[in-house]
């Protein structure tokens, strides 16, 4: 027991910059299932995870909107995960198409991706090179922060 | 013997992680949560709490295995455990996936079975106070294959009774039923889906078996329309007799959108439809998910033996940032008496410039089940950045309704006002304030009954040091009552003290 919190402080001392995504696979908003390794981008992928009450994640959104717009011709792709549960299934499409996002958008409404790629609160956005590590981990949303975020893309698009 | 196996399982994969020459990768988080204080009116003012979860990822090539082991003491010795609370191995290549021990599966709209997590929520026991993730996964094997034209499922598996924390013997009886599950969906073309489920069910002192179906069906509309439906109903019932002493649960809905506008309208309408001893289905309840604290707490919560109802929400985006949304929702069940929920919810958010938005909500319900009457709760949200690295938020609600039995309105009142700095500096203070004779009252000063209105003042701070590592204390005193997220209702208990929380990911 006490070895296990040993073990648990001494990882936690490092600042973990790589780790791989799995190719988990989940339905869209059509109901089909899709593989990670289907829908990613040839370069980078960006995947926001999101739930229609979360109102920091519908706060970032238009901005992920446009920055998939300024980013179509560099094989960045953006991807939405949304951990709504069952019960707001019926808004989650309309929603998303209202706020005009044309990316594709997966269902994780038992959150087991969400917690197998160690995100544990809404909004997180993730930046992920064509071999599937993680470059980038942000967590929470702030007006501003879209700033960062696109200079980040721009950054490990000149890399 | 059981610590035995898991540190001989843990030992074998670092054995594999060592001989290997497949790109592998070992990861993980760990939570852990200090807690000085206590819940407000307890008698034993200061029980102090340490609370930790470990969750470690192994992954190579189309392998993987995860485990979990969860940690809590106390000064009460019955109350601490250690535990492995979860183990997987999983196999997956692109049309196959198997799964052995705790994984999470919801079937259809989860009118037959849905399994969730609540990442990074520690729950805290009302009876025992012991503290434990809160989840409700299955435990056994399943095993899914994903072709073009179709998917099946297969699963037999036990479902966690997650109100008993893991410490709790028998252990057998966290897990009381036995589920196992067939699921095939067809695809007969890009616009359809079809498919069905059987489900059988055995559970404690009962050697017979449960037997439930149900048909799902999704079909996309020309016009941007999308239709929706599941049907589930016992085997032994009448098919679509929707007859009261039949158990049968029905769920459906459409919805729409063009341009910057959307709507959803669903229907639904359960009868005798609370599955197994440990509720393992969560039929979906059509109110309003609310994460505006004074309207979180009032959130219905189906009652499965017989309720029927209606949900209606429409939103439209501007152009300009501005959005609307509207919603509608009316249910009703009939349990001893005939009990109606119905509620009115309109918010807008108006970006009044690139820096500064103001988000406004008004709610009107009628609430039965809980005897609210003319409940009216009212917010205003003013988010304000300063630069791309400042940000202020001040956050006003109000609520107000007629209880039975009550001579006096009752209020809410809930505040707070944070302030970022550079997305990894976060300070807050929150005040609310109610005048609940539920819980204005201190039942240790029986027969004397408080009437005057309870307050509750609270300091959060939150750094995050790097990407994997944050820091989060609380100090004051925090209201309980019921929460929602994700579609999962449950009880959060007062606490007043301090509470620090340390998240690691490597």
């Amino acid at each position: 027991m006490k070895y296990l919190l040993l073990l648990t402080l001494f990882l936690g001392g490092f600042e973990s910059e790589i780790n791989e995504v799995p190719n988990f696979r989940l339905k869209n908003l059509e109901n089909r299932t899709v593989s990670y390794n289907q829908i990613k981008g040839k370069n980078l992928t960006v995947i926001d995870f999101w739930a229609t009450w979360c109102k920091p994640c519908v706060k970032s959104i238009p901005e992920f909107v446009k920055m998939d717009e300024e980013f179509e011709d560099s094989d960045v792709q953006f991807i939405g995960i949304s951990i709504d549960g069952p019960r707001n299934k019926a808004k989650v499409k309309p929603f998303i198409r209202s706020l005009g996002v044309e990316y594709p958008v997966l269902r994780d409404s038992d959150s087991s991706v969400m917690a197998r790629l160690r995100v544990t609160a809404v909004p997180t956005l993730l930046i992920v090179n064509a071999d599937n590590e993680i470059l980038y981990f942000h967590e929470g949303y702030k007006s501003g922060e879209e700033v960062k975020i696109k200079n980040k893309i721009l950054e490990l698009l000149e890399e | 013997m059981k610590k035995f196996t898991y540190l001989l399982l843990l030992s074998s994969i670092l054995a594999i992680v060592s001989i290997s020459e497949l790109k592998a990768q070992l990861y993980g988080t760990n939570t852990f949560e200090f807690q000085y204080g206590n819940l407000p009116f307890e008698e034993d003012s200061d029980l102090t709490t340490s609370y930790n979860q470990l969750n470690l990822y192994y992954d190579q090539g189309n392998f993987s295995l995860f485990g979990r082991a969860e940690q809590f003491l106390t000064p009460v010795s019955e109350a601490n455990y250690f535990e492995f609370t979860q183990k997987r191995f999983q196999f997956q290549d692109d049309t196959f996936r198997l799964r052995v021990g705790n994984f999470y599966e919801t079937l259809g709209s989860g009118l037959l079975l849905r399994s969730y997590e609540i990442p990074g929520s520690v729950y805290e026991d009302e009876f025992s106070r012991t503290r434990y993730a809160f989840f409700r996964d299955l435990e056994g094997v399943a095993f899914d294959i994903n072709l073009d034209w179709a998917e099946f499922k297969a699963i037999r598996s036990e479902a966690l009774q997650n109100l008993l924390p893991p410490n709790f013997e028998p252990d057998s009886v966290r897990r009381p039923d036995l589920i196992e599950a067939l699921q095939a969906t067809f695809y007969p073309n890009d616009m359809v889906s079809i498919g069905g489920t059987l489900i059988r069910v055995n559970t404690p002192n009962n050697s017979d078996f449960s037997s439930y179906a149900s048909i799902i069906t999704n079909i996309q509309l020309p016009a941007n329309f999308q239709l929706f439906g599941e049907y589930a109903f016992n085997t032994d019932s009448e098919l679509f007799s929707f007859k009261t002493d039949q158990s049968y649960a029905l769920y459906s809905g459409v919805n729409y959108y063009k341009g910057s506008f959307g709507g959803s309208f669903e229907y639904k309408n359960y009868s005798n439809f609370r599955l197994g001893s440990s509720g393992f289905n969560d039929p979906p309840s059509l109110i309003k998910e609310h994460t505006y604290p004074v309207l979180n707490r009032s959130t219905h919560v189906p009652n499965t033996s017989s309720e029927h109802g209606v949900q209606a929400e429409l939103f439209y985006s501007f152009d300009d940032g501005h959005s609307i949304v509207a919603n509608y929702a009316y249910t009703v069940n009939e349990v001893f008496r005939r009990n109606e929920y119905r509620e009115y919810f309109l918010e807008g958010t108006f970006k009044v410039t690139d820096q500064f938005t103001l988000k406004s909500f008004v709610d009107f319900a009628n609430d039965e089940p809980k005897l609210h009457k003319n409940r009216i709760s009212v917010g205003l949200i003013s988010d304000k950045g300063f630069g791309n690295s400042k940000n202020l938020i001040l956050d006003l609600q109000y609520q107000t309704y007629e209880e039975s039995f009550q001579p006096k309105k009752i209020e809410n009142y809930f505040s707070s006002i944070s302030f970022s700095l550079n997305s990894s500096l976060n300070f807050a203070a929150i005040f609310e304030a109610t005048t609940e004779p539920g819980l204005t009252d201190n039942p240790n000063t029986f027969p004397r009954i408080e009437t005057d209105p309870r307050t509750w003042l609270g300091f959060n701070a939150l750094y995050r040091v790097n990407t994997s590592n944050s820091i989060a204390l609380f100090v004051g005193k925090r209201r309980g009552g019921p929460a929602c997220t994700s579609g999962i209702c449950y009880e959060i208990l007062d606490f007043e003290g301090a509470e620090l929380r340390v998240t690691t990911r490597f």
